[in-house]
């Protein structure tokens, strides 16, 4: 049995943290989820003090990503996850509300798994947070190179 | 160089030129004049020196006459005799001719009278003294002879010969000096007049210069100023830019932004809706609790609600309605201000395109639409155009689709596409049968979110906005004549070729 995986929910909307939390929690998932509302507090927690991220070398982690950010960009956190040795295996789902093509393409270009635009359908933007946890609940999440 | 002064630069000119054609002029006709004087004055030397030859030929012809008549007395050979008669039948020609050369002048006309008789006189007693010869009486002629009989007579035709060919000389005198004024006089008028011609050339030729010279600096002026202006107007375009990427930064941060906390509303909404069916469901379950607690209630199906709490339920059900359909259209209006700003930054790629056949395929995805209204759609030729194809499909399927959504309801419709050409411009016409755009209207349904007539047709009031503000991008301007009832032709004006450098760049 591998480790059970952490979701590391970078959001600094509360209302849209609770919403996909609670759609998460609905559709039957209940991993640790870690909240961050501002870009700096997530590096920090990501790369450590050291910001080399080596002490999540043994730990499934998963990243819920928005790419409005007050402090920085989600984009840059994505680079450097992607770029970090003991990160880039680990799943980014971003979740924004940037519907424009040229972002979702960077984005991917930069190594995201996942690009899910926030709808203001309610409907739809639940059924994509479940379908996201039936997601969670099959992928394998790699532990990060040591 | 002002007005005024330019005006008179070139009167000076004038002026100058006409100085120098008068002078010229002057100048040819003195000199034509000298010229003549000049000639006629050799004339008249020439004439003083044949009067002066023709005087000593009258002499010679007299002093041959009296020689040949000694001779014969002297010798009495005949030959003598021939040489006088000779002598004296060539005298009488040779005075006539002189009368004639000295008819103008009376002073020499006087004297001539005067040794006319004398000769005549002169040569009859010749004559007599030779008759006398022949007549053998030679001694009374030689006698006659060194008596001198006539020697007066012959020193008073010397004498007068003299004072003609005096006459004659000072003739001479008066006429060589009369030439050579004429020729000085002509010599120093052309030297003058050339002078005057040169001096009026170098004037107009300074003059020449200066002007050349104000000129050259009024076209560096004028340079300068150009370069100025275009500075001034590039400065001007570079800041409209800005502004206009300003403009468009911030509705694309505004509209993303706002989407946002539209999220949570939506999401909280939809938990409120959650959470209402479980306290009406709990009310009930009370109410039925109290009218009979054992009842079961049942969890699928809703609950069943008496009265006021009814009443509460509607309500609550009829306020999230509202809140429900006002966050969908808010979001329906964000959206399009997000296509709008994302559309004004697109940049446009101009190729050539065959309109008629891009508006074919237009009609094509329409096919369905069109059969259900019944309407026929006729493409006429139409001129082909470089141009963004994009847009331009946008442009047309916008305003073809807004001709067969807003037909009169029972009529067939029949929507043409027509174009034709116009100094550089293409000009297109959509026109429809349709039920017509009111007068007052024509304005606003070009604004974002405005529409006209009644509001049976689902739409945001973006369309027209869109296909305006892509028109405009591409270099053109779009009207609309309409009457309410009578059907509606758009027309789009667009240049034949458009290049990004004209308004892409701007925009």
């Amino acid at each position: 049995m591998s480790k059970p995986v952490t979701i590391i929910m970078i959001e600094d909307d509360e209302g849209h943290a609770r919403l996909i939390e609670r759609n998460i929690r609905r559709s039957g998932i209940n991993n640790e989820i870690v909240p961050f509302t501002d870009g700096t507090a997530a590096v920090n927690y990501l790369f450590g003090s050291d910001g080399t991220g080596v002490h999540h070398g043994s730990q499934a982690l998963l990243i819920l990503l928005d790419l409005n950010l007050p402090d920085m960009t989600g984009i840059d956190i994505l680079r450097r996850v992607k770029e970090n040795k003991y990160l880039k295996c680990a799943p980014v789902v971003v979740l924004t509300t940037t519907d424009d093509s040229q972002e979702i393409k960077r984005c991917y270009e930069l190594g995201c798994n996942v690009y899910i635009t926030k709808p203001v359908n309610y409907e739809s933007f639940a059924n994509a947070i479940r379908q996201l946890g039936l997601f969670f609940s099959v992928i394998q999440v790699p532990r990060s190179a040591p | 160089m002002t007005p005024d002064a330019t005006r008179q630069g070139a009167i000076g000119q004038i002026l100058l030129l006409a100085a120098g054609l008068v002078v010229l002029t002057v100048i040819s006709a003195g000199s034509v004049y000298l010229v003549n004087q000049a000639r006629e004055d050799a004339k008249w030397v020439v004439h003083t020196v044949e009067v002066e030859n023709q005087i000593s030929l009258t002499q010679l012809q007299m002093r041959r006459a009296e020689s040949a008549q000694r001779g014969y007395i002297t010798t009495l050979l005949p030959d003598f005799l021939t040489d006088f008669d000779k002598a004296a039948s060539e005298l009488t020609p040779d005075l006539m001719r002189l009368r004639q050369l000295t008819s103008d002048n009376p002073v020499q006309g006087h004297l001539l009278d005067e040794m006319i008789p004398l000769c005549n006189q002169r040569i009859e007693e010749f004559r007599n003294t030779i008759a006398l010869a022949r007549a053998e009486h030679v001694d009374d002629a030689a006698r006659i002879i060194r008596e001198g009989i006539g020697r007066d007579a012959m020193s008073h035709i010397d004498d007068l010969a003299r004072q003609m060919l005096a006459e004659e000389d000072h003739l001479f005198a008066q006429r060589t000096a009369s030439a050579d004024r004429t020729q000085s006089l002509a010599a120093s008028m052309t030297g003058v007049g050339s002078g005057l011609v040169v001096l009026l050339a170098g004037i107009s030729i300074f003059l020449v210069r200066r002007s050349a010279r104000a000129r050259d600096e009024a076209e560096a002026q004028l340079r300068d100023n150009n370069l100025n202006l275009e500075a001034t107007v590039d400065a001007r375009t570079a800041d409209l830019r800005e502004a206009n990427e300003e403009i468009q930064r911030f509705a694309y941060i505004v509209s993303h932004d706002l989407r946002s906390p539209l999220v949570n509303i939506m999401g909280f909404t939809s938990e409120l809706e959650e959470l209402r069916t479980d306290i009406f469901r709990r009310i009930a379950a009370l109410g039925q609790a109290s009218a009979s607690p054992v009842a079961p209630v049942a969890h699928e199906v809703e609950p069943i609600l008496e009265g006021e709490d009814r009443q509460l339920s509607q309500d609550f059900t009829e306020a999230l309605g509202f809140i429900k359909s006002s966050i969908a259209k808010m979001d329906r209006l964000i959206s399009a201000i997000l296509n709008l700003t994302r559309e004004g930054r697109r940049e446009f790629e101009p190729v050539k395109i065959d309109t008629r056949e891009l508006i074919e395929s237009i009609v094509a995805t329409v096919a369905h639409q069109a059969a259900e209204a019944e309407a026929q759609i006729r493409i006429e030729p139409l001129p082909a155009v470089i141009s963004d194809r994009l847009a331009l499909e946008q442009i047309f399927s916008n305003l073809i689709d807004n001709a067969l959504k807003y037909l009169k309801p029972g009529v067939p419709g029949d929507i043409a596409i027509r174009g034709r050409t116009k100094l550089g411009f293409a000009i297109f016409e959509i026109a429809d049968n349709g039920r017509g755009i009111d007068a007052k209207d024509h304005q606003r349904i070009f604004d974002l979110f405005r529409r006209a007539g009644e509001q049976n047709r689902p739409g945001q009031g973006i369309g027209l906005a869109h296909v305006r503000a892509l028109v405009r991008r591409l270099g053109g301007t779009m009207s609309v004549s309409s009457e309410l009832h009578n059907g509606s032709t758009f027309t789009i004006t667009l240049p034949i070729a458009w290049t990004t450098s004209n308004r892409n760049r701007d925009t």
